[in-house]
C-alpha cells in the first residue's frame, strides 16, 4: 500500500462511489453530483445578503445524514456537498458586493472599494468575471497547499508529539486563537474560558454528571449542534432581526447603473492582475493555515499589500478604491485562498479554525468512521487504512469543486445576482425557523430548541459587547478533547504534575502560548468589530 | 447598526461579571456540583478529578476579567443598552408562546376531539401519522415567522402570514416528507 | 465446532422464545422508540439502526431511533426508565450499563427499574497490543514491567480499568492506567504509541488478523475465537472478567408479551443468515449471542450485585 495507491483509490471512492445517474453510458457518482449541488448552494447563500456559508452548512447537515446515512459511504457525498457550499459561498460574497456595494459575506468588503466603482463605471460584469478569476485561482492554490502539507505535518505530530506534548499543542492553539479573535485578548480569552465551561456540563469522567445540578436536563450535557447553532446562528440572527427592528426598513432597493462597453476578460487583464493573485493567495494561504485568523484579516492584508505595490509601480493606472481591477483580483485571491489552507489543522491536528471547519468537523462526528486528527494519515503496508482513503477522497472532492468552479461558477454567479434583491425581514425569521427546526430534528426534544435559544443569547450578548463567538465555539469543541488528553497524559506520566513542562517541546509549546497571550495584551484594543 | 451609545463602562461591568461568574462558578460550582474533586486518587493512582477542567475554565473567564479590566479606559467600547434588553425580552416571550402553541397544539387538539367525539385517541400514538404530527408545528412556526415580520414592518399585513405558512409547508416538505426517521417538533417529546 | 454450539444456543433460545403464544399475536401500539446508548456511526449503533431496518421491513413496526449517549450507558438508563413501558419504548446498551455501571454510580437506579430484553451479541474482549513491540504473551509484559519500564494500560470503562489494576496487583506490578472514551481511542493510542496496551472488544479483530496487533490475554471468562491460546484473567489471578452483552432493554414492567414479541422478532433477525444485521455481527462480535427474557433478567441482577465484590476489590 504506496502512497499513490491511497491517492489513486481516494480519488476511485469519488468517482466509482454510488452512482447517482448515468449519460451515455458514462456514469454520474454520486458524491460528484452533491458537490456540484453544494457547490451552487453555496455561492447563492452567499449572494444573499444576511446569509452566509456556515449557516447553509449548518442547516442542511441533518439532511444530509437523514439522506445518507451514518455509514462511512456517507462520508465522501456529505462532506463533497458541504465543501461544496463552502467554496461557492466563498465565490458568491463578492456579487453583491460588486453589484450593490453590500458585501454578501464580511470578507467581501473590501470587494466593495474597487467593485462596485467598476459597476458604476457600467463593467459589473467584467468585474464580477476578474473576482472569479481571481477567487477560483487563490482557492486552487489553497488546496494544493493543503493536499501537500496536512499528510506530513499529521505525520510529524504522530510521530514526535506524545500525549503531554498533544496536551500542550492543544493549548497554544487555544491560546492563539483566543489572542488573534477580535479586539480584545480579554474577551477572546472570556469567550474562550465560556465555551470550555459550557462544553464541561454533564460529562466528565465520574458516573456523576458534573455542573447538571442534579436535573436530568442537563445531565446528557448540551449536544455540539446546539451550542454551535446557537452561536455563531442564531446569535447573528437576533442581532440582525433587532438592526432591522430599529431601522424599519426604508425602500432602498439598489439602483443599477446602465452597462456598457467591453466586458469580457482579455489575456492582458489576467497578465495585469495575476501578480496581485499570486501574492494574495499567498497571503490568504498562510493566514489560513493559522487557526483562527479568518478570512477577514486575509482580505484586509491582501488589498493592502496589493495597494501598496500599485501605488509603487503603477501611478498612472486606475487607483485602489476608484475602480481598479487589481483590487478586487487582490482581495479576492486573498480571501478565497483562505478556505484551503484552513483545513491544514483541520485535518491534521483536528483543530478547526473558522465556522466553515467547525461544521466539518461536526459533519465527521456525527457520521463517524473520519476523526480529522493526525491517525487519519496512517499509511500502512498491510491493510488499507480507511481514513486514509477518506482523506484523499477529500481532497478529490475539493479538487472537483474547484473544475465547477473555473468552468460553470462565473456563469452561476452572474445568474444569483437576483438573491441581492431578497428582503431581509423576511428572510431571517424563515432562517430562523428553519435553523431551530434542523436542531429539532437532531436533538428530538423541545429542551434542545431552548437550550439553541439561551446561546443564541449567548451569541446576541457577545456580539453586541464587542466579543467573538468564534473562540467559545472553537473552546466548546475542543473542550473535551482538551481534558481528555491532559487526563491521560498526567495518567500515562505516573501522575507527574509537570508533564506540561517536562519535557522540552511541551515547554516550548506552553512558552509560546504564555507569549502570545502576553504580547496581544499589548495591542491596541477594540480595533476591529 | 443602532444607534450607539458612548457606553464608556461598559468594559467595567463586563470586567466584573466576569470575575464574579469565575468566583461562582470555581468556588461554588465546580466545587460542589462535581463527582469528584481537582485531584483524586483512584487504583493507587493519582487522576484528575471531574473538577479540575471546570475550575481552569472559570480561571480562564476570571483571567480574561483581569484583563478586560486593565482595558476598560478603552475607546469605542461596545456595550448593551436599555433598548437592546428590550428588544431581548419581547423576542423571548414570543419564542415562549410559539414554542408553547407547538408543543401542546396538537395534544390538545387530540384531547378536544376525544372530548367532544367519539374519542380515544392518544397523540403520542398518532405523532407519526399526518396530518397530526404538523398541527404544533404549523402553528408555532407560523406564530413565530409571521409576528417576527409584522413586527419589522411595523403592521400585520396577510403578505406575511401567507409567507409564513408557505415557509413551514416547505420546511415539511424539506425535513419531514423525505424522511421517515427525522421528527418534527415536537413529536419527539411526546 | 464454535459456530455449532453458538447456532445450537441460538435455537435454543429462539424456541424458548416461540412458545410464548400471545408473544406471536403481540404488535406495538405505535411507532416505537429506539434509543441508542452509543455514538452514531459505530458498530453498536449500525447494529441497532440495521436491526430496526430488517424489522420494520418484515414486521411493518415503526421504529423511531435517536442517540442518547453517555455515562456508559446510564443517560439512556434515566432516560428510557419514564418512558410507557407498553413496547413502544426501548433502547441498546451493554450489560455493564445494568452491572458495573449502575452500581458504581449510586443513582437510585437498579436492574429491578428495567426490563431486560434480549442481547445481541457478546465482546471478544482482549488485552492487546501492537506486535511491533515485541511481546508475544502477556509475560512479557509483566518482564518489561518487573525490567523497570513504565507500562501505559488502556482502559475505555471504569470496570476495565478495575481489571487492570488488579491484573497489575494480581502480577506484583504496576500499570500507569490510561482511560479513554471508546473502544476507538484505545486502538488509536495503541497504534500511535501512546499506550502500550489495552483492552479492546472486538475491533482488534482485524489487526490481529493481518499481524499488526497481538492479543495478549483474553478478558473473557472463556477463551477468546481467534487467539484461543491467550490465557484469561482468571489465568492470570484476577478472579474478574470483563464479560459483556449488547442489550436490549425497556422500562420496568413491560407485559410479557411485548417482551416476549420483540426478543423474537430481534432474535429471528440477527440470527437469519444473509441479513445485514447477522453478516455485521458477525464480522465485529464473532456472531449473534442471544439470551432472552428472564434469563437475562436474572443476570442483570447477578452483575449488579457481583459489582459490589469487584468495586471493593479495586479500591483496596
Amino acid at each position: 500500500m504506496g502512497v499513490s495507491d491511497y491517492i489513486w483509490m481516494g480519488i476511485q471512492a469519488v468517482f466509482q462511489g454510488p452512482e447517482a445517474f448515468s449519460i451515455l453510458g458514462l456514469s454520474i457518482s454520486i458524491t460528484i453530483v452533491m458537490v456540484l449541488a453544494g457547490f451552487m448552494l453555496g455561492i447563492v447563500v452567499g449572494a444573499t445578503p444576511g446569509l452566509a456559508g456556515p449557516m447553509a452548512m449548518a442547516i442542511s447537515l441533518p439532511i444530509l445524514i437523514s439522506a445518507f446515512g451514518f455509514s462511512p459511504d456517507a462520508l465522501l457525498p456529505v462532506m463533497g456537498f458541504l465543501i461544496g457550499v463552502m467554496k461557492g459561498a466563498t465565490v458568491g460574497g463578492a456579487v453583491p458586493a460588486i453589484l450593490f456595494n453590500t458585501p454578501g459575506t464580511p470578507d467581501a468588503y473590501m470587494t466593495t472599494l474597487d467593485g462596485y466603482p467598476m459597476t458604476q463605471a457600467g463593467q459589473a460584469r467584467k468585474a464580477l468575471k476578474i473576482a472569479h478569476f481571481s477567487s477560483a485561482s487563490g482557492d486552487t492554490f489553497s488546496d494544493v497547499v493543503l493536499i501537500l502539507c496536512a499528510p506530513f505535518l499529521a505525520v510529524l505530530v504522530e510521530r514526535y508529539l506524545d500525549l503531554p506534548e498533544k496536551t500542550a499543542l492543544l493549548i497554544l492553539s487555544m491560546a492563539f486563537i483566543a489572542s488573534v479573535i477580535g479586539g480584545s485578548v480579554g474577551k477572546g480569552i472570556i469567550s474562550m474560558g465560556l465555551g470550555l465551561l459550557a462544553a464541561y456540563i454533564g460529562t466528565g469522567e465520574d458516573f456523576y454528571p458534573r455542573l447538571s445540578m442534579g436535573t436530568q436536563s442537563l445531565a446528557q450535557g448540551f449536544p455540539v449542534a446546539t451550542a454551535v447553532l446557537g452561536v455563531l446562528v442564531l446569535g447573528e440572527v437576533f442581532k440582525s432581526l433587532e438592526d432591522l427592528w430599529h431601522h424599519v426598513r426604508a425602500d432602498d432597493r439598489p439602483t443599477e447603473p446602465r452597462q456598457s462597453g467591453d466586458q469580457r476578460l482579455h489575456w492582458a487583464d489576467i497578465r495585469r492582475i495575476s501578480p496581485y493573485i499570486a501574492r494574495s493567495a499567498v497571503i490568504g494561504t498562510v493566514i489560513g493555515a493559522l487557526p483562527g485568523i479568518g478570512s477577514t484579516l486575509a482580505a484586509t492584508l491582501g488589498y493592502s499589500a496589493g495597494a501598496r505595490r500599485h501605488a509603487r509601480k503603477y501611478p498612472d493606472r486606475v487607483k485602489f478604491g476608484h475602480g481598479a481591477p487589481e483590487g478586487i483580483a487582490a482581495t479576492e485571491a486573498a480571501n478565497s485562498s483562505v478556505s484551503g489552507a484552513n483545513l491544514i489543522p483541520v485535518l491534521s491536528l483536528g483543530i478547526p479554525g473558522n465556522a466553515a471547519a467547525v461544521f466539518l468537523i461536526l459533519a465527521t462526528e456525527s457520521i463517524g468512521g473520519f476523526n480529522p486528527g493526525p491517525s487519519v494519515f496512517k499509511f500502512t503496508r498491510e491493510a488499507i487504512n480507511p481514513e486514509l482513503v477518506a482523506a484523499f477522497g477529500l481532497f478529490t472532492t475539493m479538487m472537483v469543486a474547484n473544475a465547477f468552479n473555473w468552468t460553470i461558477g462565473g456563469a452561476i454567479m452572474r445568474a444569483a445576482g437576483v438573491m441581492v434583491r431578497v428582503p431581509k425581514h423576511i428572510l431571517l425569521p424563515i432562517v430562523l425557523m428553519l435553523t431551530l427546526t434542523a436542531i429539532y430534528v437532531q436533538e428530538t426534544r423541545m429542551q434542545g430548541i431552548w437550550f439553541a435559544i439561551g446561546f443564541g443569547v449567548l451569541g446576541y450578548l457577545m456580539r453586541r459587547v464587542g466579543m467573538s463567538p468564534l473562540p467559545f465555539v472553537i473552546a466548546f469543541i475542543l473542550g473535551g478533547k482538551l481534558e481528555e488528553t491532559a487526563r491521560q497524559a498526567f495518567a500515562a506520566t505516573g501522575g507527574d504534575a509537570w508533564f506540561l513542562f517536562t519535557s522540552p517541546m511541551a515547554a516550548l509549546f506552553m512558552g509560546l502560548a504564555v507569549l502570545f497571550v502576553a504580547f496581544s495584551l499589548r495591542r491596541p484594543t477594540e480595533a476591529e468589530k | 447598526m443602532q444607534p450607539q451609545k458612548p457606553a464608556t463602562r461598559a468594559n467595567l461591568y463586563l470586567a466584573l461579571g466576569s470575575i464574579a461568574l469565575a468566583l461562582v462558578v470555581a468556588l461554588v460550582w465546580a466545587r460542589y456540583d462535581s463527582g469528584s474533586g481537582l485531584i483524586l486518587k483512584v487504583r493507587r493512582q493519582v487522576s484528575i478529578g471531574d473538577a479540575l477542567a471546570p475550575t481552569i475554565a472559570a480561571a480562564m473567564i476570571g483571567l480574561g476579567g483581569v484583563m478586560v479590566l486593565l482595558q476598560r479606559h478603552a475607546a469605542e467600547q461596545p456595550g448593551l443598552s436599555l433598548a437592546n434588553l428590550r428588544f431581548l425580552t419581547r423576542f423571548l416571550v414570543l419564542c415562549a408562546v410559539s414554542f408553547a402553541l407547538m408543543r401542546w397544539t396538537g395534544p390538545a387538539v387530540v384531547a378536544a376531539i376525544n372530548l367532544f367525539g367519539e374519542g380515544d385517541l392518544s397523540y403520542r400514538l398518532l405523532r407519526d401519522t399526518a396530518p397530526w404530527k404538523y398541527i404544533g408545528f404549523a402553528a408555532g412556526g407560523t406564530l413565530l415567522i409571521t409576528v417576527l415580520i409584522a413586527d419589522i414592518e411595523g403592521r400585520l399585513t396577510a403578505r406575511s402570514v401567507i409567507i409564513a405558512v408557505l415557509a413551514i409547508a416547505a420546511l415539511i416538505a424539506l425535513y419531514d416528507l423525505p424522511f421517515d426517521d427525522l421528527q418534527l417538533p415536537p413529536n419527539g417529546d411526546v | 465446532m464454535k459456530q455449532i454450539l453458538k447456532a445450537a444456543i441460538a435455537a435454543v433460545g429462539l424456541a424458548a422464545l416461540a412458545t410464548g403464544a400471545s408473544a406471536a399475536d403481540w404488535t406495538p401500539p405505535g411507532p416505537i422508540k429506539l434509543m441508542i446508548g452509543f455514538a452514531a456511526g459505530g458498530g453498536a449503533d449500525t447494529q441497532a439502526r440495521l436491526i430496526a431496518e430488517e424489522l420494520e421491513a418484515k414486521l411493518g413496526w415503526q421504529f423511531i431511533p435517536e442517540q442518547v449517549t453517555g455515562k456508559g450507558g446510564l443517560n439512556l438508563a434515566a432516560a428510557i426508565k419514564d418512558q410507557p413501558n407498553d413496547g413502544s419504548a426501548i433502547g441498546m446498551v451493554v450489560t455493564e450499563t445494568l452491572g458495573y455501571n449502575m452500581r458504581a454510580a449510586d443513582a437510585g437506579m437498579t436492574p429491578a427499574d428495567f426490563t431486560a430484553i434480549i442481547t445481541t451479541a457478546g465482546f471478544q474482549m482482549g488485552i492487546v497490543s501492537q506486535s511491533s513491540k515485541g511481546w508475544t504473551s502477556f509475560a512479557d509484559v509483566v518482564a518489561a514491567a518487573k525490567g523497570g519500564q513504565d507500562i501505559r494500560f488502556g482502559a475505555m470503562s471504569p470496570k476495565l480499568a478495575d481489571l487492570a489494576y488488579l491484573l497489575g496487583k494480581a502480577q506484583g506490578v504496576d500499570f500507569n492506567i490510561v482511560t479513554v472514551k471508546g473502544g476507538k481511542d484505545v486502538m488509536n493510542g495503541v497504534v500511535a504509541g501512546d499506550m502500550d496496551l489495552g483492552f479492546m472488544a472486538g475491533i482488534q479483530a482485524k489487526g490481529v488478523a493481518s499481524g499488526d496487533l497481538v492479543n495478549l490475554a483474553s478478558a473473557l471468562s472463556a477463551p477468546l475465537v481467534q487467539t484461543p491460546d491467550a490465557p484469561k484473567l482468571s489465568d492470570l489471578g484476577v478472579e474478574f472478567n470483563a464479560d459483556g452483552y449488547f442489550a436490549f432493554i425497556g422500562p420496568a414492567g413491560m407485559p410479557t408479551e411485548a417482551r416476549d414479541a420483540i426478543a423474537a422478532a430481534i432474535a429471528d433477525t440477527i440470527t437469519t443468515e444473509g441479513s445485514k444485521s447477522n453478516s455485521l455481527l458477525t464480522k465485529a462480535f464473532g456472531g449473534p449471542t442471544i439470551i432472552a427474557g428472564d434469563e437475562l433478567q436474572a443476570m442483570a441482577e447477578a452483575d449488579y450485585d457481583a459489582a459490589g465484590k469487584l468495586l471493593a476489590a479495586a479500591s483496596e
